[in-house]
């Protein structure tokens, strides 16, 4: 039995919007699903749909074998659910936030209280446990919320940018405790910016664009799919060189065969081209007798980053993101 | 039975909430304190005008006074519970959607019970004590409840429905005090200009008062107890629909 089950799901608000144009797709039991698009491609509406909190336009979903719309409490007890910004009551303690959780998921006495216990040791909040949590850090905050959504044991997890906004440090932490609740058998469906971790966690992943799944596969299928290696280019003046010194050099490269793509970058030229390694001695060659100085050359394979680009036309850069998403908190359009 | 035991835990969050909030708490039991104190000092003299003592006659009108004010709070706890997405944490557990607005109603309801005992209390301390005796405190603790449920529900409603607790806030301070004054709270109708007199006696507020105020100075007057009810019944029906109707907009 799948975990999750879409089929030709259809999302459209009051509007006319049409957020989500219908997606059909399947998380496995136990598999670790990464969930990526730009901002605005319908991962939230998807994410609200599945879990019961936004009722869907048309088609169907069933989560953990049950249809969400008829079998709505029954889903509910079988999943949990992190959305974007860290929600816990910070009026009560960090056990108090759990203890309602568990309370409102009709678990009580022994049974809650060892669950608990469990779960803040869980997250390293046992000494803070009785404090209230308002006096947490962001990292502890967000480590109590997302302990507030395993009380009940949920068979699948349902997580909306679990780690933005987050220290490196922190978010290393709640992708290591991800994994192992993933090891423990724990379905993970989640949504984020974060393409390395997806690219080292995700079992498979789905890319939303405009409301529509443009790519899904795991990983190296989808990078494979790319089917060229990245070179780049780095020039003096840190890295960059100037506007004709970059033309010349576009030009030379142009001259050259096998060569896919050539993209202007930040970082200097970027190529992409077949078995690119074999690439690097006709460039520097070339760039040799043109006189052109080069500072820098790189070969990767490519990337999700490079995955992301070629199907939605966007970089995600997760830094950015942060930023805006801290000074427009309140302004955040409710979706 | 998972809906009384929901409506238990979410009511018992917001009394956490109430009694760990410093400036909420401090509001909550020395407005009343300052509401009796400070109105009755000042009208001091009414009670020459009104033929007795002006504490006698306006304690049941501060003890709604005070219940109308608080009731208007309801408003802005929702409006939080939304922004901070926390609303939307309760909604994602099988918890009965019924015991979220429930649960709060309870502890508006509790909370303007202890505050009423308080006023009451001070009261007692300034020579009010009810010509209904103790029975009577108890009768006038549950009307002004229940007055307050249905003032309540106002307050959610506007929440729902704007998502702003400066509107809820701006909306609640607009309407205070003339309601509160074109009633018959602190004054005596026949002493009101005539506009203000008719006014005053559509005033549902007026209609409360004046059960609780037969109560402390008369006695059991049925007539205007089942008034006050079935004016505070019909408020409730609407208000509390309105609420209902705007949290299951919020909701699905």
């Amino acid at each position: 039995m799948p975990a999750v089950q879409v089929e030709n799901l259809v999302k459209t608000y009051g509007d006319g919007t049409q957020a989500v144009k219908g997606i059909s797709f399947k998380v496995d039991d136990g598999e670790f699903f990464g969930f990526l698009g730009p901002n605005g491609a319908g991962k939230s509406t998807t994410i609200k749909i599945l879990t019961t909190l936004l009722r869907k336009t048309s088609g169907s979903a069933d989560v953990a074998g049950h249809d969400i719309e008829h079998d709505a409490q029954i889903v509910r007890k079988l999943i949990g659910v992190q959305m974007q910004d860290t929600v816990i009551d910070e009026d009560l303690t960090g056990r108090e936030n759990l203890m309602l959780q568990g309370h409102l998921q009709q678990m009580h006495g022994e049974e809650l209280k060892e669950r608990v216990n469990e779960l803040l040791k869980i997250v390293d909040l046992g000494d803070a446990a009785d404090k209230r949590s308002a006096y947490y850090s962001g990292g502890m905050k967000k480590r109590l919320d997302l302990a507030s959504t395993l009380v009940h044991r949920p068979k699948i997890l349902f997580l909306d940018e679990p780690t933005t906004g987050l220290d490196p440090q922190s978010r290393a932490q709640v992708w290591s405790y991800l994994k192992g609740l993933n090891q423990e058998g724990i379905t993970i469906f989640i949504t984020t910016q974060y393409l390395e971790e997806v690219d080292r966690l995700c079992r498979r992943l789905a890319i939303l664009d405009h409301g529509e799944i443009v790519a899904q596969g795991t990983p190296s299928e989808l990078k494979s799919e790319i089917g060229a290696d990245r070179i780049t280019l780095g020039f003096e003046n840190g890295n960059r060189g100037d506007g004709t010194l970059k033309d010349k050099a576009k030009q030379v490269l142009s001259s050259l065969g096998g060569i896919t793509e050539i993209v202007d970058s930040d970082e200097g030229i970027v190529i992409y081209a077949k078995n690119g390694g074999f690439l690097v001695p006709d460039i520097v060659r070339a760039f040799d007798t043109a006189g052109i100085k080069l500072a820098s050359i790189g070969v990767s394979s490519p990337t999700l980053d490079d995955v992301f680009l070629k199907h939605t036309g966007r970089r995600i850069r997760p830094e950015e993101i942060d930023k805006s998403r801290a000074s427009g908190m309140f302004g955040r359009r409710r979706r | 039975m998972s809906f009384a035991s929901d409506t238990y835990y979410m009511f018992l969050r917001w009394m956490k909430k109430l009694v760990r909030n410093p400036i909420l708490l401090f509001f909550s039991l020395f407005q009343p304190i300052i509401f009796l104190v400070l109105f009755t000092q000042l009208f001091s003299s009414f009670g020459l005008l009104l033929g007795g003592n002006y504490t006698l006659f306006a304690t049941a009108g501060i003890v709604l006074q005070n219940a109308f004010s608080s009731a208007f709070q309801s408003g802005t706890a929702i409006v939080d519970d939304i922004k901070s997405g926390f609303l939307t944490k309760i909604l994602a557990t099988p918890a009965s959607r019924s015991s979220i607005l429930l649960g709060r109603l309870l502890s508006d309801a509790f909370r303007v019970f202890a505050q009423s005992l308080i006023i009451l209390l001070l009261a007692y301390g300034l020579g009010v004590f009810p010509a209904t005796g103790i029975f009577g405190y108890i009768l006038i603790l549950i009307t002004v409840a229940f007055f307050g449920l249905a003032w309540s529900g106002i307050s959610l409603a506007l929440g729902l429905r704007t998502k702003s607790a400066e509107t809820v806030f701006g909306i609640a301070g607009t309407l205070t005090f003339p309601l509160l004054f074109m009633s018959s709270a602190l004054m005596k109708p026949d002493l009101m200009p005539k506009w203000m007199q008719t006014v005053s006696s559509y005033n549902p507020i007026s209609f409360a008062v004046n059960a609780i105020r037969d109560l402390i100075m008369t006695g059991y007057v049925w007539s205007s107890f089942s008034q006050a009810y079935g004016v505070i019944s019909l408020i409730s029906v609407i208000t509390l629909g309105a609420t209902l109707y705007e949290f299951k907009k919020v909701v699905s």
